[in-house]
C-alpha cells in the first residue's frame, strides 16, 4: 500500500483521503468521483509537487473507470472543473502568481498525460496554447518562476502541442524571441532559459550535446 | 426567436443532417398524422422545429453531426472519444465484411458459380460518421441499462438464439431512419425482459421509469401480428402525440390499453 502512496505521490494527504485516492484507483465507481476530482485539483493548485504529478493518478482513475464500468463520470467532473479554472486564470493570477503557475502545470501535465488512443485530447490544445501564450506576454517574463514553469512545460509538451498546431507554436516562439531580445529587465536566468528553449525547439526539441554541455555541465570550482 | 439562418451560424448544420430534414418533408403524413402540405410553409415551419430542437442541447441524438459545436471540454472529449471508437468500428466491420466476402467467393468459384465481383468493400456500407455516431449514441444509450447487463451476463453469445434474445441492430447496414428507429425500439423493449426484479408496492414507480416509446411499442404488439401493416400505421400515428385515434387497431381504446400494458409488466 506504501508503495502506491509513494508511487502516486499522495503521502501529503491525510489518511483518510489517501485511502478514498487509493480505493479510487482500483474501484472508482464505489467513490463519489466528484469528490476525487475536487480533492485532487485543489491539491494541485496548493502544492507544487503535487501538480507536476496528479496527471498519472488521474489517468489511472480514467482508466480503471472505463475498464470497471465503461463510464467515464471522474474525467467529466475534472475537465469541468479544469476549464472552470481556465476561464477565471487571469484573476487567479492577479490573485496569486504561484497559483497561476500551479494551475499551468498541473493542466500542461493533464495533457500530457490523458489521452484518447494514445491521442491527445483535441479539446484542451488551444486552451494550453492560451496559458503559455500567456506565460510569454512581458509582465510574465518578469517573473522567474513563471518563465521557469514556462520553459519546463514547453520541454515535457512542446512537441506534441507543435504537433496538433504548428502555426500557434510558431507564433509563440515568435514572442519568446522578442522577449529575450527586446525585454528590458530581464534577469540574466530568464535569458539563459528563454536562449536555451529556443535553441531546444530549433533542434526538433531536443538538443544537441555541445549545447547540453554549455547549459548543464557543472561550473568546475 | 432566432431565425433559422441565425442558428445555424451558431450551430453549422451537417449535410446529414439537412438531408434527415429533405426525407422528413417528403413523408405524406406528419407526426400527428395529418396530412402534410405541399407547400414551402411546411418546410420553414420544420425547419424551425428543428432549428430549436438543435439550439437547445448539444447531445441528443438526432441534432448533431462531425461538425456540433460543444461549450465543454467534458462532452467534446467524449464526443472525440466516439468518433474514434467509430472509426474503429469502421475498420474492424470492413476487415469482418472482407473476410467473409473472399470465403463466399471460394466457395462460389469452387462449386462452379459463374458469379464474380469486383468490389471487396460492400457498397451498401454505411460510413456517413454523423449517420454513425448518431446511431451508436442510440445504441449506447441502450447498452448502459441494468437490464442490457443482466442480459449478457445470462446469455453468452454462442447460445443466443434469432428472435428470441434481443439483438443489436447493425449500425453499419444502410436503413432509412424510421427503419432504424423503430428497430432501436423493438431492441430496447426486448431487453425489459431483463429488467431486474421490481418490488411489490413500487408499481408506480416501474410506470414512470418507463418511456413513452415502450409504452406504444407494447400497444403495437399486443395488436394482431397479422395487421403488420396495419400496425405500423398505428405506431406513426400514435407516436408522439395526445390525441388519440377513434380507429386503433383492436377496439379498445388506446388509453386503456395503454394502462392495461403497464400493469401487465409490472
Amino acid at each position: 500500500m506504501a508503495e502506491s502512496a509513494k508511487e502516486y505521490r499522495i503521502q501529503s494527504f491525510d489518511k483518510e483521503t489517501q485511502s478514498l485516492l487509493k480505493t479510487a484507483l482500483k474501484e472508482p465507481s464505489k467513490v463519489d468521483l466528484n469528490r476525487v476530482s475536487t480533492i485532487i485539483v485543489d491539491q494541485s493548485l496548493k502544492d507544487h509537487n503535487f501538480s507536476k504529478e496528479a496527471g498519472r493518478i488521474c489517468h489511472t482513475i480514467v482508466q480503471a473507470e472505463a475498464r470497471e464500468a465503461g463510464a467515464s463520470v471522474f474525467r467529466h467532473h475534472l475537465l469541468n472543473r479544469l476549464q472552470q479554472e481556465f476561464k477565471a486564470r487571469e484573476k487567479t493570477r492577479c490573485r496569486s502568481v504561484q497559483e497561476w503557475v500551479h494551475f499551468v502545470t498541473f493542466f500542461c501535465n493533464i495533457f500530457d498525460c490523458l489521452k484518447v488512443n494514445n491521442m491527445p485530447l483535441m479539446a484542451l490544445v488551444h486552451p494550453v496554447y492560451d496559458c503559455l501564450f500567456r506565460m510569454a506576454e512581458p509582465d510574465s517574463l518578469l517573473n522567474k518562476e513563471e518563465v521557469d514553469c514556462l520553459v519546463l512545460q514547453l520541454h515535457h509538451i512542446g512537441a506534441q502541442l507543435e504537433r496538433m498546431s504548428t502555426q500557434r507554436m510558431d507564433e509563440l516562439f515568435c514572442l519568446l524571441r522578442d522577449g529575450f531580445l527586446l525585454q528590458e529587465e530581464l534577469s540574466s536566468v530568464s535569458r539563459l532559459m528563454l536562449l536555451e528553449l529556443l535553441e531546444f525547439r530549433a533542434g526538433g526539441w531536443s538538443l544537441s550535446d555541445t549545447a547540453h554541455k554549455y547549459y548543464y555541465s557543472e561550473v568546475g570550482d | 426567436m432566432l431565425s433559422y439562418q441565425q442558428l445555424t451560424h451558431l450551430h453549422p448544420v451537417s449535410s446529414r443532417s439537412k438531408g434527415s430534414l429533405r426525407w422528413s418533408c417528403s413523408r405524406k403524413r406528419g407526426l400527428d398524422g395529418s396530412l402534410r402540405r405541399c407547400d414551402g410553409q411546411e418546410k420553414a415551419d420544420q425547419s424551425q422545429r428543428c432549428a430549436e430542437n438543435r439550439s437547445s442541447s448539444f447531445t441528443t441524438p438526432e441534432g448533431d453531426g462531425p461538425m456540433s459545436r460543444c461549450a465543454d471540454w467534458a462532452s467534446e472529449v467524449e464526443q472525440e472519444e466516439m468518433r474514434m471508437g467509430v472509426r474503429q468500428d469502421v475498420q474492424r466491420y470492413r476487415r469482418r465484411i472482407l473476410t467473409a466476402d473472399f470465403n463466399e467467393r471460394e466457395r462460389k468459384t469452387s462449386s462452379g458459380s459463374s458469379e464474380c465481383r469486383d468490389s471487396p468493400i460492400p457498397a451498401d456500407m454505411e460510413t456517413d460518421e454523423a449517420v454513425l455516431m448518431r446511431r451508436q449514441k442510440q445504441i449506447n444509450y441502450g447498452k448502459n441499462t441494468l437490464a442490457y447487463d443482466r442480459y449478457i451476463k445470462e446469455v453468452p453469445k454462442h447460445l443466443r438464439q434469432p428472435g428470441v434474445h434481443p439483438r443489436t441492430p447493425n449500425k453499419f447496414k444502410k436503413y432509412s431512419r424510421r427503419s432504424w428507429d423503430q428497430q432501436i425500439r423493438l431492441w430496447k423493449v426486448k431487453l425489459h425482459a431483463w429488467d431486474p426484479p421490481v418490488q411489490e408496492g413500487n408499481d408506480l414507480q416501474a410506470i414512470d421509469e418507463m418511456d413513452l416509446d415502450d409504452v406504444m411499442e407494447i400497444e403495437l404488439e399486443a395488436c394482431d401480428s397479422a395487421e403488420s401493416e396495419e400496425n405500423t400505421q398505428c405506431s406513426k400515428n400514435t407516436k408522439d402525440t395526445a390525441s388519440i385515434p377513434a380507429d386503433s387497431c383492436t377496439g379498445t381504446p388506446s388509453k386503456v390499453m395503454k394502462t392495461e400494458a403497464n400493469f401487465d409488466l409490472s
